[in-house]
């Protein structure tokens, strides 16, 4: 008896626990899936390198190992991206700790058609 | 409260947030969507159609997508020329009136970009994450490329041509977009430099004044706006034609490298089919629904198109609008009298040439060609 309440006891508290570690990162989870990049110091860099040719959901929508971001950026500093050696390395950590293989999905945007999409008249 | 108010105001709380749930839920949204497109990226135009969309032979030109690389260029049609050089006796700068001038044809062509179907593949691979959307299916009407280069009169080691567009890179340091295909591709009868798409002038984000329609060929060499044509003998070193867009000679397994030189650049569209009237997660009612959807390969028409609800084990043919044509879509009808339950359809075309679609899209570095087959979960409720 002592056993299965020891048992329930410590079902109870891992399940406690989960419940209070999941409620954050699923928050984290819905904000990436939403396009938004976390606070962090390297957000600033991703904005300032990333975004002279793209719009961010070319960042968010990507799901990347780290040796995958690692290869981007460095293609991305050969096409012109104007990022130094210290700051390529610490977007890549900040890349590769939020935008994972597992995250799932960017959610969709529905849109119509943009200017100049359709001939006129 | 009595229990009866308590219990509706329960249900009826219930019913909006699966309202929410609903407006949130990304496969319904997408069936339900009027607007006609998926923002992928703002900046270039990357957009693709709902699903929604293929349910007709020819995709209506503001539910098409787009797909661009660059800023779309600002052509001024009084000055725009077409430019061809290189290995020729005579070279030509045309303008668009020149171009009017010469006889017209059209063509009715998939237009369907390479990444089609990348953000569905495991593991995932860099780039634009399209899923069904980035295709396409249009009357392309223009002259032939072969009457344009008639005019400028290759010599006899004329191999390959060269295309180039107007658009530009942000960067001077980023690669141009730069294109070629081999001159018996440039020769087909059905190659085209496209003026109008169904009937209309090429609209400012779809290539105008005019786009290359190698019919049947993946969107890579569809190149917009296009001014340069350069005859050459060989093949560009331009990024976007080596080491980009290629697909592997031999595939590896999902996510291996694969060796820059086993790897080639790609030609014809591969055989695909898309059911575009029903959409994962959608509920039903029991009795008589009528699926339909579009199936479509490369340099071959649609022989058939089969439906299974029953995760494969058998196979229903699907009625086929005629006639085939070799480069459009064939739309497919089926009438489903499901009962209640959860169903997988998943719809296989094969084309004439006897090529089908795969259970799972072959996995490449570029994530490009991804055909494998189509499958939508459904409730039937009664």
């Amino acid at each position: 008896m002592i056993r299965v309440l020891f048992l329930a006891g410590a079902l109870f508290a891992i399940a406690a626990w989960a419940a209070e570690t999941a409620s954050p990162s699923n928050e984290a989870t819905t904000a990436l899936v939403d396009g938004q990049l976390p606070d962090d110091p390297a957000r600033a860099l991703v904005q300032a390198k990333c975004l002279l040719c793209h719009s961010v959901e070319y960042v968010t929508q990507q799901r990347l190992t780290e040796g995958q971001w690692q290869k981007t950026v460095e293609k991305m500093r050969k096409f012109g991206s104007p990022a130094t050696d210290e700051e390529a390395k610490a977007m890549v950590a900040y890349l590769a700790r939020y935008w994972t293989p597992d995250l799932p999905p960017l959610r969709p945007v529905l849109a119509k058609a943009p200017e100049g999409s359709v001939p006129r008249k | 409260m009595t229990l009866a108010r308590r219990s509706l105001l329960k249900s009826s709380l219930a019913t909006a947030a699966a309202a929410t749930w609903w407006l949130k839920a990304p496969a319904l949204a997408e069936a339900k969507g009027s607007p006609g497109l998926i923002r992928r990226t703002e900046r270039p135009l990357n957009y693709e159609s709902v699903r929604s969309t293929f349910t007709t032979r020819i995709t209506p030109i503001d539910r098409f997508y787009l797909r661009n690389h660059f800023d779309i260029p600002d052509v001024d049609i009084a000055k725009w020329r077409l430019k061809i050089y290189g290995l020729v006796d005579k070279p030509l700068s045309l303008s668009l009136a020149d171009l009017e001038r010469m006889p017209q044809v059209t063509v009715e062509a998939v237009l369907q970009c390479a990444g089609n179907g990348r953000g569905l593949f495991s593991p995932p691979v860099p780039g634009v994450q399209w899923r069904f959307g980035a295709m396409g299916n249009a009357e392309w009407t223009g002259v032939r490329f072969k009457d344009v280069l008639a005019l400028a009169a290759p010599k006899q080691d004329a191999a390959f041509i060269q295309l180039q567009g107007a658009e530009r890179p942000t960067m001077s340091t980023t690669p141009a977009f730069i294109r070629a295909i081999p001159m018996a591709k440039a020769l087909h009868p059905d190659t085209l430099l496209a003026l109008k798409m169904n009937g209309k002038p090429l609209a400012h984000n779809r290539g105008r004044p005019l786009r290359v329609v190698p019919a049947g060929w993946v969107g890579d060499d569809w190149v917009r706006s296009l001014v340069d044509v350069e005859v050459r003998s060989d093949e560009p070193t331009a990024f976007y034609y080596n080491p980009g867009y290629r697909f592997p000679v031999n595939p590896g397994p999902p996510g291996a490298a694969i060796p820059a030189d086993q790897m080639k650049p790609m030609t014809k569209v591969n055989v695909k089919s898309l059911l575009g009237s029903l959409s994962d997660g959608d509920r039903l009612r029991p009795g008589a629904h009528d699926l339909v959807g579009v199936a479509f390969s490369g340099e071959a028409g649609i022989d058939r198109v089969d439906l299974t609800f029953d995760g494969g084990k058998t196979w229903t043919a699907a009625k086929l609008d005629g006639p085939a044509t070799p480069y459009g879509f064939r739309v497919f009808r089926y009438r489903w009298n499901p009962g209640p339950g959860s169903y997988q359809i998943a719809c296989r075309a094969t084309d004439t040439t006897g090529a089908s679609q795969p259970d799972v899209g072959v996995w490449n570095p570029g994530g490009y060609l991804n055909n494998a087959i189509d499958r939508v979960r459904v409730e039937v409720q009664a």
